[in-house]
């Protein structure tokens, strides 16, 4: 049966994993990997057939969740951004020495050209590192295709397998054509014999280690049919992968000349050097398109025999997205000019806070703190989600974002090197993310901190998950030692502000670690009614047991 | 070699303005006028009032490229007039543009309005639309963006039919009240394009 219906490329991933018969989704939300996890939950929780889908509190715990499911024998999909696999990395390396049972399928969207991420990394780069497989789709079908190979291969090859996707095609929608649905089947748990290969002790890791490396070549072997070599009779050839792939086909379409290039494509890593060798003999010179790292262009470069063009030596920016004019410009092909554009200055229109949301009370607050206690141009430490929007101007009340729960160790860095007051901004979401191992840290480190806990019930940035530190903030802060003075908890909106800010110019003052929580839920997932079943069963709880 | 051209629609507005569901529903259309189409929207901070932008490609051959170049855009639909200007540049030289003219000023340093206009007006094929009054005569707030996509049906090779079906369907859940209004202010939008050249 093929069932054809309109969805993103990361969607795609989604229903894929569901069709492959996993058993669950885990992930931590972020652009543009969140789609991927919410088409899965949707699938599973109309399916209603005992699979789970469930957002972790970050992609470590997410891949670890992921990991469990597949000792038990049943397939699994977790989902990340590619900053997200850096959080993970640590579970998803030694995932590499331990191997999987039931398939698991790493969703990793990378973000070249930041639309809104930290930084640009290549996580095929990371693929590389731990020695695992990436696949790497062009199309909204080959995103759904390549999930279903990608949980045959985790299964044969008895490794985990990352699918690596960029937000162009994470966000394009297109037509699908799925497959009907196999129901989970498990494999039985990780029998007996294999036990010890679970068990990363330094004597079992030695010879996991060495496994690893002796599949390297069964991975290549599997990798090699989804690449392939398109000979030409020109002596200029291209490399394309991803998205470099998507872009050069349709140049084809329009330029049908472009079929004279040799063509080395590649969708599947890591990549048999015999098949560079063949494509290479047959050029003298190669354009490479892939996106992000130059990480085909460097292999190619090494072997010398072919002026290597690409990112390294100008012929596209070292830096942001490809686009089809960069490919065109780099084959000095002719780009059409478009319309005049206004002579007028047209600023950027950037996001900004929604209308009435609590963190703007908080930050005004916060700011009145300051001035209040005699430290107006304290640099405030921040973190990543909706409140990072006051980093903007007119605001620019944070001054450092760095990564997911840095806020909270760096203000205690500056307050160990004697910064006083030290203030660090975090979100609800993001303190249960990675927030809560630093808050241990700063209880323990006797220096003068407040930490203002931005509490919005959800995760506000990628569309209002559910945050899973949902309603446990104070108990989660009060639980390392912290005592009733040390923590208070206020409500951000505009007629409690003088209180507000009397209250964060005490926890400025206090000489210690202090706490402070901003809660009121974002407006976007109370017009959208996010919590609305869990607070009518929180409340039906309360009137029936322990709160009466 | 005659190679059939690839088509392409970029829609641009305000987080919240409601540009990636016009994009769904001029994919949707398209598809069922048995063109292969994609759609791409960079939608990051969307409801965050952040600027919005999607496009649509479409072409009788089969289509791998979600994005379009400069001077590869057929068609350009702009909630905002400001935010019509920014994507100007991504028009074919003999392309149209349907543009609504209610400003989001919701932002720092928006130019003189006026300025604004007299930009839009010197494009060649623009084709401007007062949304406040035409949302006021059909007394639907809403009736901008349907009006607009009414406009862009005169530009594209999809039948009166299936733009109805499409719309319908997409208004369904929300009742027959909501779907008639919707489809009344298409009706409309199409009524203010008279000469679709290059169509
Ligand atoms: S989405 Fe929610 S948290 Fe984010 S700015 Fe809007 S109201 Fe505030």
């Amino acid at each position: 049966m093929v069932q054809s219906t309109l969805a993103l490329g990361v969607e795609a991933v989604g229903c894929a994993a569901f069709d492959a018969g996993i058993k669950g989704a885990f992930g931590y939300p972020g652009t543009p990997s969140t789609e991927g996890f919410e088409a899965v939950e949707l699938l599973i929780h109309g399916a209603q057939d005992g699979r789970v889908a469930q957002w972790a509190a970050n992609e470590k715990v997410a891949y670890d969740l992921a990991m469990g499911m597949s000792y038990s024998g049943f397939r699994a999909l977790v989902t990340m951004k590619h900053v997200g696999l850096n959080v993970a990395m640590d579970a998803y390396a030694n995932s590499a020495l331990t191997g999987v049972r039931g398939g698991l399928v790493l969703l990793v969207a990378d973000d070249p050209g930041m639309h809104s991420s930290q930084n640009e990394q290549d996580s095929r780069r990371l693929a590389e590192f731990a020695w695992l497989p990436c696949l790497e789709p062009s199309t909204v079908q080959e995103c759904y295709d390549f999930t279903l190979r990608a949980f045959e291969l985790s299964e044969a090859l008895q490794v985990p397998v990352m699918l690596r996707i960029v937000t162009r095609l994470a966000h394009c929608r297109a037509a699908l054509a799925r497959r009907a649905a196999l129901a989970p089947a498990g494999l039985g748990p990780v029998p007996a014999s294999a036990i010890q290969d679970w068990v990363l002790i330094p004597a079992n890791a030695r010879r996991r280690y060495v496994d690893l490396l002796e599949k390297q070549p069964r991975l290549m072997a599997e990798a090699t049919p989804l690449n392939r070599l398109v000979p030409g009779s020109a002596r200029r050839g291209v490399a394309l992968s991803g998205m470099g792939r998507a872009y050069f086909g349709q140049l084809l379409h329009e330029n049908p000349a472009l079929a004279d290039l040799p063509r080395l494509e590649i969708a599947a890593y890591p990549v048999d050097p015999g098949l560079e060798q063949a494509f290479l003999a047959q050029v003298d010179e190669v354009v490479v398109f892939e996106e992000d790292y130059p990480v085909l262009e460097e292999r190619l470069g090494l072997r010398g025999t072919a002026k290597v063009r690409g990112r390294l030596d100008g012929a596209l920016p070292r830096t942001g997205e490809l686009t089809p004019r960069l490919l065109k410009g780099a084959l000095g092909l002719e780009a059409p000019a478009g319309k005049a554009a206004a002579a007028l200055e047209l600023p950027i229109r950037g996001p900004r806070f929604c209308d009435g949301c609590g963190h703007v009370d908080a930050y005004e607050a916060l700011q009145e703190a300051l001035a209040q206690v005699g430290a107006p141009e304290t640099r405030v430490f921040g973190d990543i989600g909706c409140y990072t929007l006051a980093a903007q101007e007119p605001m620019a009340a944070i001054h450092a974002v760095v990564e997911m729960g840095a806020s909270i160790s760096m203000a205690v860095g500056a307050a160990l090197a004697g910064q006083t007051p030290s203030v660090a901004v975090i979100g609800d979401s993001t303190f249960g993310h990675s927030g809560l191992p630093a808050l241990l840290t700063a209880a323990d480190a006797g220096v003068n901190v407040t930490v203002m806990i931005l509490d919005n019930r959800v995760v506000g940035m990628t569309g209002q998950q559910p945050s899973q530190a949902l309603d446990q903030v104070e108990r989660m802060v009060r639980g390392m030692g912290l005592q009733e003075d040390q923590l208070q908890v206020l409500l951000p909106v505009p007629r409690q502000h003088d209180a507000n800010v009397a209250a964060v110019a005490a926890a400025l003052r206090h000489p210690g670690l202090s706490v402070v929580v901003f809660r009121r839920e974002c407006i976007q997932s109370i017009r959208r009614g996010v919590l609305k079943d869990h607070d009518r069963q929180e409340r039906e709880r309360c009137t029936t047991e322990v709160c009466s | 070699m005659n190679v059939p051209r690839i088509h392409g629609i970029v829609l641009s507005g305000v987080g919240g303005q409601g540009v990636l569901s016009l994009a769904q529903i001029l994919l949707e259309a398209l598809r069922r006028s048995g063109l292969h189409a994609l759609q791409s929207e960079i939608h990051g901070m969307s409801q965050r009032g952040g600027s919005v932008h999607a496009q649509v490609c479409y072409s009788e051959i089969p289509l791998t490229s979600p994005i379009l170049d400069e001077g590869g855009a057929d068609l350009l639909v702009a909630l905002e007039p400001l935010e019509a200007l920014r994507y100007v540049s991504m028009l074919r030289m003999n392309g149209h543009l349907v543009v609504a003219e209610e400003p989001q000023m919701d932002m720092a340093g928006y130019p003189p309005l006026d300025d604004v206009y007299a930009a839009l007006k010197t494009v060649r094929g623009a084709h401007l639309v007062d949304t406040e009054d035409l949302a006021r005569r059909l007394n639907h707030r809403q009736a901008g963006g349907m009006a607009l996509l009414g406009m862009a049906s005169k530009f594209l090779p999809v039948a009166d039919a299936v733009w109805h079906e499409v719309i319908a369907q997409r208004f369904e859940a929300k009742g027959a009240r909501v779907t008639e209004k919707n489809l009344e202010a298409f009706e409309a939008g199409r009524g203010l394009i008279h000469d679709p050249v290059g169509a």
